[in-house]
């Protein structure tokens, strides 16, 4: 479910295992005299002897082994009954209740069937249980939905990788907020998804990639470019607008994005640059004509210029990325029917932008991050009319603070996120706990406070504290 | 420290069956334990594995040790190659097969024998969509020994070299499971110590085979804490090797058993293959290592 767990949990697994506290003389284990340790050790030595036998997998599971499967069920919800003033008198109450209550099955598909060629695929299916925001929006009934992720198939030969099918396609080097990090639209329906690399979409691309002997190339065309979605209703961040908002209507035209990525690793770093030709992932949308019917999605082309790199100092980190973008619309967030915004600025404009932080590894246990993204529209004011001003003016943008500590040999993990944007309006803090039950069973916790003033777009959701919970069956 | 995997053979692969138990009977402590670290660097060269780490709570019941659940289980594959002056420095992959939630995860290191030289690590995870640097330090940095992929083997428990920052002697010759062996004490230096949880070990090492077939370590009030067990001593390749070993930690109740289910060393590895390439083409990965497989078979 949060996937900023899964690196510390990783570094727990792999790198940074934990410690173990000074060994209590006292709770020592003495091995009596009858425990033989000659002849065979005095235990069993087929203990975990089955590990040395020579199965041969039969063609059903030898298939079957191709799969992964993962089941999870989730329930989360806002605890705290509040009301958040809008305007002097007028409170907006804020009513303690279940928003997630579902169970997801996830499968994973990896084949590498001939020499060179694999096949891979992920999909799942989710069913929204009563209270769930989903089964309400469903006229209080059970909802399904059922969803391909990846698919594609990829063959490999000489330096060459050709990937073809719905796919991903990460950029940049900070975790979690890069500016590079903008191929792929994404979908943050509600709370349970706060990072990118859970709200990523796949889309239909061909991917080339070319690994040379000093550095290495990476393009793609993006033949079906998507957008992110509305949100969907009855979710946390559903508002009912005065008009429908709807996908794009390609009417029949033909979109493609294409871009390429070139890297190069140093002793200690590593850099890259790259270019594309992008849609904004985020559409505008305006007023119908009249004011009658859907509202009117609107795209935007742009052109990415980008570089980002690492440098590893000990245990240090330091992660940079870069972003120019031409002609990205100055006023891209504009939704119908909000008057005060409906002053669309049709403006294009230039945006420079980078995010930069670092990680650090603080002892075996403990790892902690920072990112910070940061974002401006070059001449800004230039072209605007009299009065008119921009919903991003200056430098806009985020931080992102994350902490882990891994405890028990990597079966618990205990980790804290703090994420807030420039301008101090806001503030989300969230506290997780992952805790590995066994090779098949986990169980993780989270508990999430907002704090936002009027200025902030999160102000409906200020003093919310939503608990989560949820248990996942894998194989 | 991120020779992980590579490093874990240095506890079975201890041993040339063209030792003669007539060169080991002239040896004292140290040269003994100088020669198990100078084949464990032989055999760990071009290296293909694949292992299973099972760990338990254990109890004992009719003198018998037993997993009192069921064992927690890391299926892992792993590929190695040492470079650099006197093949000291290690470029290794690491590729995750089981349990499911960690499948596919990766991991490429390179480890640089040099002190000042910060070892470099790359992991790939699904999830992440990239290859990402982790910062790792260097091998010689001053931190706590940590636990290999949550088990009761620490890196502590693998590493090699570092036999000048102890005082070795043999304590006696003596047998174990039936062998002739000696029992060599080790005990680490004041700067040593302080990186070490151990104020001691003994090693019972197999005279002829020159495998440790017991090692005892000791904390600092001299109690045993925890006790690494032998067995299934195999030749392989001229080579001996105990494929199955057992940490019991006698604190916390738990034990780690490893079982090394393919080993092959002295393999034709491409370089290219020990490159984040494979952490990212899986169609390339897998190509690869079914010509790794098909030199063994």
């Amino acid at each position: 479910m949060n996937r900023s767990l899964t690196i510390p949990l990783w570094l727990g697994i792999f790198a940074l295992a934990p410690v173990h506290l000074g060994y209590a003389q006292d709770d020592v284990l003495i091995l009596g005299d009858d425990v033989s340790f000659d002849a065979g050790f005095g235990f069993d030595d087929d203990l975990f002897g089955d590990a040395f036998a020579e199965e041969e997998p039969g063609q059903l599971s030898a298939w079957l082994e191709n799969f992964t499967i993962k089941i999870s069920q989730q329930l989360s919800g806002q605890t705290n009954n509040h009301g958040v003033d809008l305007a002097p008198g007028l409170s907006f109450p804020r009513e303690s209740e279940i928003e997630t209550n579902r169970l997801a099955l996830n499968i994973r598909y990896q084949n590498a069937f001939a020499p060179g060629w694999l096949l891979q695929g992920s999909g799942q299916a989710k069913v929204y249980w009563k209270d769930d925001y989903e089964y309400k929006a469903n006229g209080d009934s059970i909802d399904t939905e059922f969803r391909v992720n990846e698919l594609f198939i990829q063959h490999s030969f000489d330096q060459h990788s050709l990937k073809f099918g719905r796919q991903t396609v990460v950029w940049g080097e900070t975790v979690g907020n890069s500016v590079l990090d903008i191929i792929n639209h994404s979908e943050f329906r509600d709370f349970t998804i706060i990072d990118i690399e859970d709200a990523r979409l796949n889309q239909l691309m061909l991917v080339w990639d070319f690994f040379g002997e000093e550095s290495n190339f990476s393009s793609f065309v993006n033949l079906y470019p998507e957008f992110n979605p509305a949100s969907v209703r009855g979710s946390p961040f559903f508002f009912e607008p005065e008009f429908n908002l709807t996908d794009y209507d390609r009417d029949g035209e033909l979109l493609f994005e294409f871009g390429t990525h070139w890297k190069k690793s140093f002793e200690g770093s590593d850099i890259a640059f790259m270019a594309a030709y992008l849609y904004e992932n985020q559409l505008r949308y305006e007023d119908p004509v009249l004011g009658i019917g859907d509202a009117v999605a609107e795209k935007n082309d742009f052109i990415l210029l980008g570089f980002s790199a690492n440098r590893a100092i000990g245990k240090l980190l330091l992660n940079f990325d870069l972003a120019f973008s031409h002609n990205v619309l100055a006023d891209s967030f504009n939704f119908p029917g909000t008057t005060s915004l409906t002053s669309a600025i049709n403006l294009k404009k230039d945006q420079i932008g980078t995010s930069f932080g670092f990680e650090y590894a603080i002892n075996n246990d403990q790892s902690v991050s920072l990112g910070i993204q940061a974002q401006m529209l070059l001449d800004e004011d230039e072209g605007l009319l009299p009065g008119q001003t921009l919903i991003n003016d200056g430098v806009f943008g985020t931080w992102l603070v994350r902490y882990s500590n891994s405890l028990m040999n990597g079966d618990l993990v205990l980790s804290s996120t703090l994420q807030g944007d420039l301008n101090a309006e806001s503030l989300l803090a969230l506290f997780g706990a992952d805790y590995t039950i066994n090779d098949n069973w986990a169980i993780n916790g989270q508990i999430i406070n907002i704090s936002a003033d009027d200025n902030s777009p999160l102000l409906f959701f200020a003093e919310d504290l939503r608990v989560g919970i949820t248990v996942t069956y894998s194989y | 420290m991120k020779k992980v995997i590579y490093t874990l053979l240095t506890l079975t692969i201890i041993g040339l069956s063209s030792m003669t138990g007539l060169i080991a009977q002239e040896l004292n402590g140290r040269e003994i334990m100088e020669r198990v670290d100078e084949y464990s660097r032989t055999t760990s060269d071009s290296a293909f594995n694949r292992m299973q780490l099972s760990t338990c709570k254990f109890g004992i019941r009719n003198s018998k040790i037993t997993c009192a659940e069921r064992p927690r289980v890391k299926s892992l594959e792993s590929v190695g190659k040492n470079y650099g002056l006197n093949l000291k420095d290690t470029k290794s992959i690491t590729i995750v097969l089981e349990p499911a939630a960690e499948r596919g995860i990766g991991m490429l290191s390179f480890a640089y024998d040099e002190a000042d030289r910060d070892n470099e690590t790359w992991l790939y995870l699904s999830a992440l969509g990239r290859v990402k640097r982790i910062a790792s330090g260097s091998s010689d940095d001053d931190t706590e020994p940590a636990s290999l992929f949550g088990s009761e083997f620490t890196t502590e428990d693998t590493e090699t070299g570092k036999l000048e920052e102890y005082e070795i002697s043999t304590l006696e010759e003596t047998t174990e499971s039936g062998r002739d062996v000696w029992k060599i004490e080790m005990i680490p230096n004041e700067e040593r110590a302080r990186k070490s949880r151990y104020s001691r070990t003994v090693s019972y090492i197999d005279k002829e085979r020159f495998v440790a077939l017991r090692i005892e370590m000791f904390d600092q009030y001299d109690k045993e804490v925890k006790r690494l067990l032998a067995s299934r001593i195999e030749l392989v390749d001229d080579v001996w090797i105990a494929r199955s070993l057992t940490m019991m930690n006698l604190v916390t109740n738990r034990l780690s058993n490893m079982a090394i289910l393919e080993i092959n060393t002295g393999i034709d590895i491409d370089d290219e293959f020990l490159t984040q390439r494979t952490l990212t083409d899986v169609a390339f990965r897998e190509t690869e290592l079914a010509k790794l497989r098909g030199q063994v078979d």
